[in-house]
C-alpha cells in the first residue's frame, strides 16, 4: 500500500477538507509523487502541462518585443546611400501607398548609420544601445508581408493571416508545448498601463483554440492580473474560510459527478488562482532587482522607465518558466508609436528614446544570466515604410519590405540576412515571409510547423498553412 | 482522391478554356457549315477527354512543364496542324505512361473540334451547366434530401415518450445499453429553465413544480416557459451568435472608441420577437434574407409595423465587418464585405464551409469555385461594389422614404426660419432689447420644437442595377475571371434542375435574395432543416447530432444518429417549421429527462462507461456549463436586481484603460439582461468575455466553454460578485431572519434551487457562525457581521461548480 501512489480522490479523503489539499495534490503530481490515474487522462484536464514538441528544442521561451506602427527600415536598419543621393527626385516607379495624396518623391534618411560589432552591422544613430549588442543580433532586412494597413498586417505577424479570428502565435506555442510554471499562464501580455495598442486584445486572441491559450494581460502597475485580489478586502481568516468552504462544496459535488474532467479542471483553477495571488505578485515585484539591473533597463529615467519595466518583467517571467511573453511599446506619442506619417525626425527619435535602451538591456541581462541561449527575443513591427516622402517629413506604410531583429534561442548573432532594392522599397535577396519567420521560430522551439495542427470545423488548421503559403524554415538565420 | 482531383481540374480548366474562347471568339469568324457532320461539342465530347487524361497535371492548380490551359497557347482555332495540343497528343508524347493514352477516336475528336473552331456552347456563363458534380458526390449523406425514416421499435417501450427516444434507444439497445434513470424534479426544473429562458427558477416556482401532482406537470412547465417572453431572449441570443450580431460597425480595434451602428438593435429585437412568436423558421429565413423584397417599401406612403419588421429583419447581414468607411480603401475591401456575408450565411444557415472555394474548388466537398461566386451573385445587387454604400450610409429611416423626404424638407425650412431669427437676435442683443430677446427666444424655441426626427434601421436593400458578377481567380479581386450568373450550389440541387430564376420582388429589386431564400426553404432542401434542428439539439444536449454545427460537409463530423436527424428535419418542415414544437419534441423525451450523473466510482465498469465514455449515444444527459450571459443574468436574478425590460437601444458600457469594462451605472437599465448590453465586436463586457462570450470578427457558429483561472479569479474577487452576493444576502435575511439554519436553507434554495443536504447544512451553519465571529472581532456590529458572513456564504454558493453547470 505504501508503494502505491495516492490517487487525487484518496488524498482528498485522507487529508479531509483543507483548501490547500488540492494544491498539495498538484505539487505532488508535479514532483512525480502522485499517480496520474485519478486525474482524467484527457489532456483537457491539464491543458498547460509542459510537454515536448516534435523535435529537439533549441529554445524554451519567446519574448516578443512588438513594435507596432511599422518601424522605418531605411532610417533604422537598412542604410540606403542611393536614396540619400537621389533625395527629392521622383521614384522611378509608382510605389504602392496607403494614404491618399502621396507624392512619389524620394526622401533620404536624415539619420547617420555606422558599422557595429565584429560583423560590421550597419545601424542607425537612433539605436546606440541595440548597436552595442550587434553581435548578438540577427538582422533580417528582407522581410515582406501581405497587407499595408495596421490591423491586417498585425494580424498577419501575430496569427499568420491578414484576416481575423485565428489564434495568435503565442497561443499556438502554448497549445503545442504547455508551459513550465503551472502557477502562471503560458502566454502573458505586458502593455502600457495607459491603454491598448492597435487591434488591442485581438492581437493575443486564441481564436478557435481553447481559451486557456489566449494571452493573459499582466499589468505593469497596480494589481498584476485582473481580479487577482478581492475588490472588497476581508480579514485573512475570513477569506481563507470562504475558500475552504467553496473547495469543500465543490469536492462534494465532484463526488456526485465522478470523472468529469471539466469540473476537476475548475477545481484545479481555484487552487491555481490562490497560488497566482502569490506567484504573480512575486514575479512582477521589481523591487527585488539590484539597482544595477534597474539602471540597466532605465528604470531611473522617465523616458525609459515604463518600457524598461515591461522588459525587465518579461525577463522575470521567462525566468520563472512562462512560455511566451509579448511586450508592447508605449502609447506615446500614439497607440501606434512607430507610425511616422509625419514628423519622422522627431517622432522616431522619441520612440527610439523609449525603446532602445530597454531592448538592449534585456538582451544583455538575459545573456549575463545564461538565459539567452534558451530564449528567443524578436523585435519587429508589422511592416516597413516607404522611401518616398509623405507630407513634408513622413513615410507611408510599406508591405514590400521591412527589417526585424532576432536574438537568442539559437538565432545567429551578428547575422545580416537579405537585402532590399536601392531605395529599400522592396525586399530583393533572400526574401523572408512572415510564414517563414513563424516556421523558423516554431522550429527552434522544437515544433514541426507542418505538424502543429488543430482540427477546426473539420479542417486541420495550422499557423503557417504551409501548402498555401510555402512556409519554410530559414536555416540561414540559425547558428 | 484521383477522381476528386480530376473533377477539380476539369472545372478549373473548362471554365478557363471557355473564358479564353469567349474572349478570342470576338476576333474570330466562325466557319459555319463547312463540316459534313456536326462538329464535336466541347462539353459532351472534349471536356471528358481532357478531364480524364490531362487535367491532373496541366490544370489550374498544377501546371507541369509550365503548360497552363488557361492560355490558348496550345491551340489555334480552326487549324489543328498548328495546334501544339493536337501535335503533342497525336505524337503520343503526352499523356505519359502506357496506360493513359488517348484512343484514336478520342484523338480524332479533338482534331475535329479544333478544326471546327474550338467552340464551346455557353455564352454568358462560360461553363457547362452540369458536369462538375458527379453522381458519386451526391451519395454523401448531407447532400441527399432528408427522408423520414420509420420510427424503430425498441425493447424498453416504457421509456419511449417521443420518437426521439425510439431512435436513441434503438442504438443504445444494439450495444446492450439503455437510458439512465430520470433526473429528479429539482434537476428537471433547473434544466428546463436554463435551456428555455436562461434564468434560474425562483424558489416559489420550484415549490409549485414539486407540488404539482398532475400527470402532465412537466409538460405544463415546458409550455409555460415557452410562453415566457424570456424564451425569445434566450434563443434569440443563440441565433445572434450565428448571425455575428454586434452593435458597432467597423473593426472595433480600439477599446476607447466605439462606433455605434445606430438602429441595428432593431434586428436584435426582431429576432427576439420572432422566437417568441414562434415565427416559422422558413419565414424567419426569408425575412432575414429578403424582407425588403417582400414589400414595396420604396413607394410606401407610411411604414406599417410589418414593413418596419421586414426591413429590420434584413439586419441579419449587417453585422459583417466593413472597413470601407475609411477612404483609403478601394474595391478589395468592398469585396471583403461580400466574402464576410458569404461566410456568415454559409456557416449559419447552410452548414457548409464555403470559404474555401473563394480561391479554389473545395478540397473536401463537391463545391466548385464557380458555385461560391454564383451564390455570392445573389448578394451582389445589395452589396453592389459598383454603387457602394459605406456602412455609415447604409441605413434606412424608420419612416417611409416619402415621409422622410417631407420631414427633411420641413426641418430645412424650420432651420432657415430659425437662422433668420438668430440674425435678429444678434441685433436685439446689441440693442439690449430685453423684451425683444425674450420674444425671439420663445419663437425660436417653438420652431425648434416643430422639428421632427426619425430613427435608423440597419437594413439591406438592392442598390442600383445588379452589377456583373465575376469569378475571382485564386480569390483575388484584382484578377477577375469569367462572368458568373447567380445560382445555388449544384450539389444541393437535384440533377437537371433548371437554371436560376430571380423571384419577382415587390418593388424595385432584383429578387435574387428572395429566390435564394425560397430555394433555401424548400421542404426537400438537403441542409436547411437539418442544420437548424441540429443547432436546437446542440443547445439542449450540449452536442449536436452532427458535432460540427457549421460544417455538414465531408470534413465535418458524421451524424451520430443520422435517422433521428432526418426524422426530426422532415417532421420539422412538415409541421410548419415550428421551433417551439421542436423544443417540446426534444424536451418531453425520456432522453432529455435522464440524469446526467455517471455511475459511482465503484461501478466504473458500467456498460456506458466502457462502451461509450464520451456519451455520444446519450445513455445519460450531458453536464453543461452555463453560457456567459446566463451566468450574469442568473446572478442578477437571484440577487433580485434583474431589470426585465425588453428591447430598445443597447445599454452602454464603460471603456477603462485596463480593459475591465463594466455596464455604465449611469446608463438606464444597467441591470438588464446581457442580450441588451452593447455588443462589441472585440470588447464585449469583460465579465462576459471571461466566460467565453464570442468576439465577432466573424460570426460564431459554436461557442467554446473554457475553464480558465481568470474565471475563478473573477468569481472570487470581482466587485460584481461581491455586490450581488450582498444583495442576495439581504434578500435571504429578509425571509429567513436571524436563524443560521434558515439562512443556509434559504441561500441554497435561491442559488441552487434545492435545499441543502444534512452535511451541507451543518457545514454551512458552522461556517456562518465562525465567519460572524471573525467579523465581530474585526470591529463590526453583530448585524454587520451576520450580513457579511451570509454574503460570503452566498458568494461561495454562486461560485460553485453546481451553480455554473446545468445537470
Amino acid at each position: 500500500m505504501s508503494d502505491m501512489p495516492l490517487s487525487r480522490r484518496e488524498l482528498l479523503r485522507t487529508f479531509g477538507n483543507g483548501f490547500g489539499t488540492l494544491a498539495l495534490a498538484g505539487l505532488l503530481e508535479q514532483a512525480g509523487l502522485l499517480g496520474k490515474e485519478s486525474v482524467t487522462t484527457r489532456p483537457s484536464s491539464r491543458p498547460l502541462a509542459s510537454r515536448p514538441g516534435h523535435l529537439t528544442a533549441k529554445a524554451k521561451a519567446v519574448i516578443q518585443l512588438f513594435q507596432n506602427g511599422g518601424p522605418s527600415q531605411m532610417d533604422l536598419f537598412d542604410p540606403k546611400p542611393e536614396l540619400s543621393k537621389r533625395h527629392g527626385q521622383p521614384h522611378p516607379e509608382q510605389v504602392e501607398t496607403f494614404q491618399l495624396g502621396n507624392r512619389n518623391v524620394l526622401m533620404g534618411s536624415p539619420f547617420r548609420f555606422a558599422k557595429h560589432g565584429q560583423a560590421g552591422m550597419e545601424l542607425s544613430e537612433l539605436l546606440p544601445q541595440l548597436a552595442s549588442v550587434a553581435d548578438d543580433l540577427c538582422l533580417v532586412r528582407s522581410m515582406h508581408t501581405e497587407n499595408n494597413n495596421h490591423p491586417f498586417a498585425i494580424n498577419m505577424m501575430q496569427a499568420g493571416k491578414t484576416f481575423f479570428g485565428r489564434p495568435a502565435m503565442g497561443s499556438w506555442i502554448g497549445y503545442a508545448l504547455g508551459t513550465e510554471n503551472q502557477d502562471l499562464p503560458a502566454y502573458i501580455v505586458l502593455r502600457d498601463p495607459a491603454g491598448y495598442n492597435t487591434s488591442g486584445r485581438m492581437v493575443w486572441s486564441s481564436g478557435w483554440l481553447p481559451a486557456v491559450y489566449q494571452g493573459t494581460e499582466f499589468s505593469a502597475t497596480g494589481t498584476p492580473v485582473l481580479h487577482l485580489r478581492p475588490s472588497r478586502p476581508r480579514p485573512r481568516e475570513a477569506q481563507a474560510r470562504s475558500q475552504d468552504l467553496l473547495s469543500q462544496l465543490n469536492a462534494m459535488h465532484l463526488e456526485e459527478h465522478p470523472r468529469e474532467s471539466e469540473l476537476e479542471a475548475r477545481v484545479q483553477n481555484f487552487e491555481l488562482a490562490a497560488r497566482m495571488q502569490l506567484s504573480a505578485t512575486d514575479v512582477l515585484d521589481l523591487s527585488r532587482e539590484s539597482s544595477a539591473t534597474r539602471t540597466l533597463y532605465g528604470l531611473n529615467n522617465p523616458a525609459t522607465a515604463g518600457y524598461g519595466a515591461r522588459c525587465l518583467m518579461a525577463r522575470r517571467l521567462v525566468e520563472s518558466g512562462v512560455r511566451f511573453v509579448q511586450v508592447f511599446p508605449p502609447l506615446s506619442p500614439s497607440f501606434q508609436p512607430w507610425d511616422n506619417h509625419g514628423n519622422l525626425r522627431d517622432g522616431l527619435k522619441t520612440i527610439c528614446g523609449h525603446v532602445d535602451q530597454p531592448s538592449a538591456a534585456l538582451l544583455r541581462d538575459l545573456k549575463q544570466r545564461g538565459l539567452l541561449d534558451d530564449v528567443i527575443v524578436m523585435w519587429t513591427g508589422e511592416f516597413g515604410r516607404l522611401p518616398i516622402t509623405e507630407g513634408a517629413d513622413g513615410r507611408d506604410h510599406n508591405r514590400h519590405a521591412f527589417s526585424l531583429l532576432m536574438a537568442g534561442g539559437g538565432f545567429k548573432g551578428g547575422c545580416i540576412h537579405g537585402s532590399t532594392d536601392d531605395f529599400g522599397y522592396r525586399a530583393l535577396e533572400n526574401r523572408v515571409s512572415v510564414h517563414d519567420l513563424h516556421a523558423t521560430i516554431l522550429h527552434q522551439l522544437g515544433i514541426d510547423h507542418t505538424r502543429l495542427s488543430f482540427l477546426h470545423n473539420g479542417r486541420p488548421e495550422r499557423l503557417t498553412d504551409p501548402e498555401v503559403t510555402g512556409a519554410r524554415i530559414v536555416h540561414e538565420l540559425l547558428a | 482522391m484521383k477522381r476528386m482531383i480530376s473533377r477539380r481540374f476539369m472545372v478549373a480548366t473548362s471554365m478557363i478554356l471557355c473564358y479564353a474562347l469567349l474572349v478570342l471568339g470576338r476576333h474570330t469568324t466562325r466557319t459555319l457549315g463547312s463540316e459534313e457532320s456536326p462538329p464535336p461539342s466541347f462539353e459532351k465530347d472534349i471536356l471528358p477527354i481532357l478531364a480524364k487524361h490531362c487535367h491532373d497535371c496541366h490544370g489550374g492548380d498544377r501546371q507541369e512543364a509550365k503548360l497552363d490551359l488557361r492560355t490558348l497557347s496550345t491551340l489555334v482555332r480552326g487549324d489543328p496542324g498548328s495546334s501544339l495540343l493536337v501535335d503533342i497528343l497525336e505524337r503520343g508524347q503526352m499523356p505519359p505512361g502506357k496506360k493513359n493514352k488517348l484512343s484514336p477516336a478520342e484523338l480524332l475528336r479533338i482534331r475535329d473540334w479544333v478544326k471546327a473552331g474550338a467552340h464551346a456552347k455557353e455564352k454568358l456563363v462560360a461553363l457547362p451547366p452540369r458536369g462538375q458534380v458527379s453522381d458519386k458526390d451526391r451519395l454523401f449523406w448531407s447532400f441527399q434530401p432528408p427522408r423520414k425514416p420509420r420510427v424503430p421499435v425498441v425493447k424498453s417501450a416504457d421509456r419511449v415518450r417521443t420518437p426521439v427516444d425510439a431512435f436513441l434507444l434503438a442504438r443504445l439497445e444494439s450495444k446492450g445499453m439503455t437510458f439512465s434513470a430520470e433526473a429528479d424534479r429539482h434537476t428537471l426544473i433547473r434544466r428546463a429553465y436554463f435551456d428555455l429562458v436562461g434564468l434560474p427558477p425562483s424558489p416559489k416556482a420550484v415549490r409549485a413544480f414539486l407540488d404539482d401532482g398532475r400527470k402532465d406537470a412537466y409538460e405544463r412547465l415546458i409550455d409555460e416557459l415557452l410562453a415566457s417572453s424570456h424564451y425569445g431572449e434566450r434563443w434569440g441570443r443563440h441565433w445572434l451568435d450565428a448571425a455575428g450580431y454586434v452593435d458597432n460597425r467597423l473593426f472595433d480595434g480600439d477599446l476607447a472608441t466605439i462606433y455605434p451602428n445606430d438602429g441595428i438593435w432593431r434586428y436584435r429585437d426582431y429576432v427576439v420577437r420572432a422566437f417568441n412568436e414562434d415565427k416559422p423558421y422558413d419565414r424567419f429565413l426569408i425575412e432575414q434574407l429578403a424582407g425588403d423584397e417582400l414589400v414595396d417599401w420604396r413607394r410606401a406612403a407610411k411604414f406599417t409595423t410589418e414593413t418596419l419588421d421586414l426591413l429590420s429583419a434584413t439586419g441579419y447581414l449587417r453585422s459583417v465587418e466593413d472597413h470601407t468607411s475609411e477612404p483609403q480603401y478601394g474595391i478589395d475591401k468592398r469585396y471583403d464585405v461580400l466574402f464576410g456575408v458569404m461566410e456568415t450565411f454559409s456557416t449559419s444557415v447552410l452548414g457548409l464551409t464555403m470559404d474555401c472555394c473563394r480561391c479554389h474548388n473545395h478540397k473536401y466537398d463537391p463545391l466548385p469555385q464557380r458555385d461560391y461566386y454564383r451564390l455570392m451573385a445573389c448578394f451582389e445587387p445589395a452589396f453592389n461594389v459598383f454603387a457602394w454604400k459605406r456602412p455609415q450610409e447604409r441605413f434606412l429611416a424608420d419612416v417611409a422614404p416619402l415621409e422622410r423626404a417631407t420631414i427633411d424638407q420641413q426641418n430645412a425650412q424650420l432651420d432657415k426660419q430659425v437662422s433668420a431669427l438668430q440674425a435678429l437676435l444678434k441685433v436685439a442683443d446689441k440693442a439690449k432689447d430685453v423684451a425683444g430677446i425674450a420674444d425671439l427666444k420663445t419663437r425660436m424655441g417653438m420652431l425648434q420644437a416643430k422639428r421632427r426626427s426619425y430613427g435608423k434601421v440597419q437594413a439591406l436593400w438592392d442598390v442600383g442595377r445588379p452589377p456583373a458578377s465575376r469569378l475571382m481567380r485564386r480569390g483575388n479581386v484584382n484578377a477577375p475571371g469569367v462572368l458568373i450568373q447567380p445560382g445555388f450550389p449544384e450539389i444541393l440541387q437535384p440533377a437537371g434542375t433548371t437554371p436560376f430564376k430571380a423571384a419577382s420582388a415587390a418593388g424595385d429589386s432584383s429578387g435574387r435574395r428572395l429566390a435564394l431564400a425560397r430555394w433555401l426553404t424548400r421542404s426537400d432542401h438537403p441542409l436547411t432543416a437539418r442544420v437548424l434542428v441540429n443547432r436546437v439539439w446542440h443547445h439542449h444536449f450540449g452536442r449536436g447530432i452532427v458535432a460540427t454545427l457549421g460544417n455538414f460537409g465531408r470534413s465535418g463530423s458524421l451524424p451520430t444518429h443520422p435517422e433521428l436527424l432526418d426524422w426530426l428535419a422532415v417532421d420539422f418542415a412538415e409541421n410548419g417549421w415550428s421551433i417551439k414544437r421542436l423544443h417540446r419534441q426534444i424536451m418531453s423525451s425520456s432522453a432529455y429527462r435522464q440524469s446526467s450523473r455517471r455511475p459511482p466510482a465503484e461501478a466504473k465498469t458500467s456498460v456506458g462507461e466502457r462502451i461509450d465514455p464520451d456519451n455520444s449515444l446519450l445513455w445519460r444527459m450531458n453536464l453543461r456549463r452555463l453560457e456567459a450571459e446566463v451566468i450574469r443574468d442568473s446572478i442578477l436574478t437571484i440577487s433580485g436586481t434583474l431589470d426585465r425590460q425588453m428591447g430598445g437601444p443597447p445599454v452602454e458600457l464603460t471603456t477603462p484603460v485596463d480593459g475591465a469594462s463594466e455596464v455604465k451605472t449611469s446608463a438606464t437599465g444597467s441591470q438588464r439582461r446581457s442580450i441588451y448590453l452593447f455588443a462589441r465586436r472585440v470588447y464585449p463586457l469583460k465579465f462576459l468575455e471571461i466566460f467565453d462570450a464570442p468576439i465577432m470578427p466573424v460570426n460564431c457558429t459554436q461557442r467554446s466553454s473554457s475553464a480558465t483561472v481568470l474565471q475563478s479569479l473573477t468569481l472570487l474577487n470581482s466587485e460584481f460578485l461581491f455586490a450581488q452576493s450582498e444583495r442576495l444576502a439581504s434578500r435571504v435575511l429578509s425571509t429567513a431572519g436571524m436563524k443560521l439554519r434558515a439562512q443556509v436553507r434559504e441561500s441554497f434554495q435561491a442559488a441552487l434551487s434545492r435545499p441543502p443536504r444534512d452535511a451541507e447544512l451543518s457545514r454551512c451553519d458552522g461556517f456562518l457562525a465562525d465567519q460572524t465571529r471573525t467579523y465581530a472581532a474585526d470591529n463590526k456590529t453583530r448585524e454587520q457581521a451576520i450580513r457579511r458572513a451570509l454574503a460570503d456564504l452566498c458568494h461561495m454558493l454562486v461560485s460553485t461548480n453546481e451553480f455554473l453547470y446545468v445537470e
